[in-house]
Order: structure tokens, then sequence, then C-alpha cells
């Protein structure tokens, strides 16, 4: 387990100049992940993303583009405060990768920062090997309550 | 949409738990059920003073719990507060799976409204 970056692929059928947008837009940003979406997709670009309802307890986050190459890569840092310049631990980095396959698109989504916002990662190093078998011995243990605490959240 | 809250990381937490030292420090607490600075400093490559503070840290994210014991403290580690790290971590995962389905099938409805016009047009040349 590498908690320090998630990684994860999905092969769409689409092509990339469509995935692109998907998941450059704001308009279409707003269909898959948050209620409200206030930035444009150029790199530079600052500005904010809402959870839940604005005026009515909802959050409001920091979103600022990194980069942005039509149809290959969009990246983009999140979770700092609005209004503060997204820098390597006050923000969480997602890049997407996007690379032409059959009729679709290979889409590859990392994200990190995890690290640097004080976590690192359990794994990595021989070192800690130890450590790590001792992880493993607990997390079954613990999985049962942790996913009844994820419902519940 | 959904919430934020599985991606809101807590940052106490997150920093406590991300420490090496801390983590063998739980791991140490995990498998012997107990155990105070002296302890474990016995079984850690750091002196009993930095364990002391490392204690103080997990303390202070709710990690572990701590109680008189003669001079010192004993601390045991808080399954629910463990539980509720660990839970964070794979839940951001699943956070983005859910989020790439979604991506998924939302482009690839894009994709058929804008072949099918065409499509259309080819049946009729």
């Amino acid at each position: 387990m590498e908690f320090g970056t998630i990684q994860r692929e999905i092969y769409v059928e689409a092509a990339p100049e469509v995935v692109f947008e998907v998941v450059s837009s704001p308009e279409h940003v707003t269909e898959w992940w948050p209620d409200e979406a206030r930035y444009e997709a150029v790199p530079g670009s600052t500005g904010e993303i809402v959870f839940g309802e604005r005026d009515a307890g909802g959050t409001v986050m920091g979103f600022t583009v990194v980069d942005a190459r039509p149809p290959r890569t969009f990246s983009f840092r999140w979770t700092h405060p609005v209004g503060e310049t997204a820098v390597e631990g006050n923000s969480l980095l997602v890049t997407f990768e996007l690379t032409p396959s059959g009729g679709g698109t290979l889409l590859k989504m990392t994200e990190s920062g995890f690290r640097e916002m004080g976590w690192e990662a359990a794994v990595l190093e021989e070192q800690y090997k130890e450590h790590i078998s001792g992880w493993d011995l607990h997390l079954p243990r613990l999985a049962p309550h942790a996913e009844t605490l994820a419902a519940g959240s | 949409m959904n919430a934020p809250a599985a991606e809101q990381v807590d940052d106490d937490l997150w920093s406590a738990i991300g420490d090496p030292t801390r983590r063998r420090m739980l791991d140490l607490l995990l498998s012997e059920g107990e155990g105070t600075a002296t302890t474990l400093s016995r079984r850690l490559p750091v002196t009993r003073q930095a364990v002391a503070k490392h204690l103080v840290v997990l303390d202070r994210a709710g990690l572990v719990r701590g109680r008189p014991a003669g001079r010192e403290k004993r601390y045991q580690v808080d399954d629910a507060q463990l539980a509720r790290a660990v839970a964070q971590l794979s839940s951001v995962g699943a956070a983005w799976d859910a989020r790439l389905q979604r991506i998924k099938r939302i482009a690839e409805t894009v994709q058929r409204t804008r072949r099918d016009p065409k499509h259309t047009q080819d049946q009729q040349d």
C-alpha cells in the first residue's frame, strides 16, 4: 500500500479530446465531482470548487490549474484555502494523463501530496519492512470496524 | 454529487501517523497491548525523551490514551481513532474509483451522441 500517492487507470471508449473535456471543463467536472466549479481550464487559473451549497454549510476549496495540454494532460491542485497560493504542503496535486488506445482512451489519474501534507508513505523503504508486516497484521483486524466507520461518514 | 468528507484529511491525524518512528510505536503498542516511554524506547533506536515527545503527538491526535503509572504514563492505542485513520486513507482511493467510473460514463455518452448524427448521415449517403 502506497499512501503517499494514489494511482488509478481506467479505459474509456471515447476519443482523448472528449475525455479531456470531461476531466477538465468546469461544466463537466460538476457532473462527476463537486456541486460547483469556478475556474478556467488553462494553466495558472485559480478558482474554487464547492461541495454542497455555498451559503448553506457547503465546503469551498481552492482549485488551481497547473497544466492543461489538450488532449493529453490536465493537472490541478486542490484542498488549499481559497485565495491562498497552491503549493506543495497546502494542497493535493491531481494529474490526468490521457493516452490514445484502440478506439478510446486510457485515462490515468494520480493524486499526490499526502506525504507533503504530513503523510509519509507507509511503505517504500526497505528498512520499514518490519513495520509494514506490523500494519499488515493489524489492518485485517481493523478493516471491519473501518468499514463501519466509513459507511457512517 | 459526493461529499468531500472522504477527502478532508485530518491534518493532526495524518501528520501523527506520518512519522515512521510513531508508526513503529503504534505497532509495538498494538502487539503488546500497552507501553510506557521507557518500555517503548527499549525496543526502538531512539531515546526515552524522544519517545515521550512522540507519545505526546500521538496522544494529541487521539491515537493513544495514557493513564498515570508511577512516574510515567502507560499508553495504549485508541482502536476507534486508528480505525478512523485507516478508513480515511482507504476511502480516498474508493472515492476516486467512483469518480473515474462517472468520468467514463459521461465521456462515453458524449462520444456516442457525437458519433450518432454522423452515422445517420453516413447511412443516408
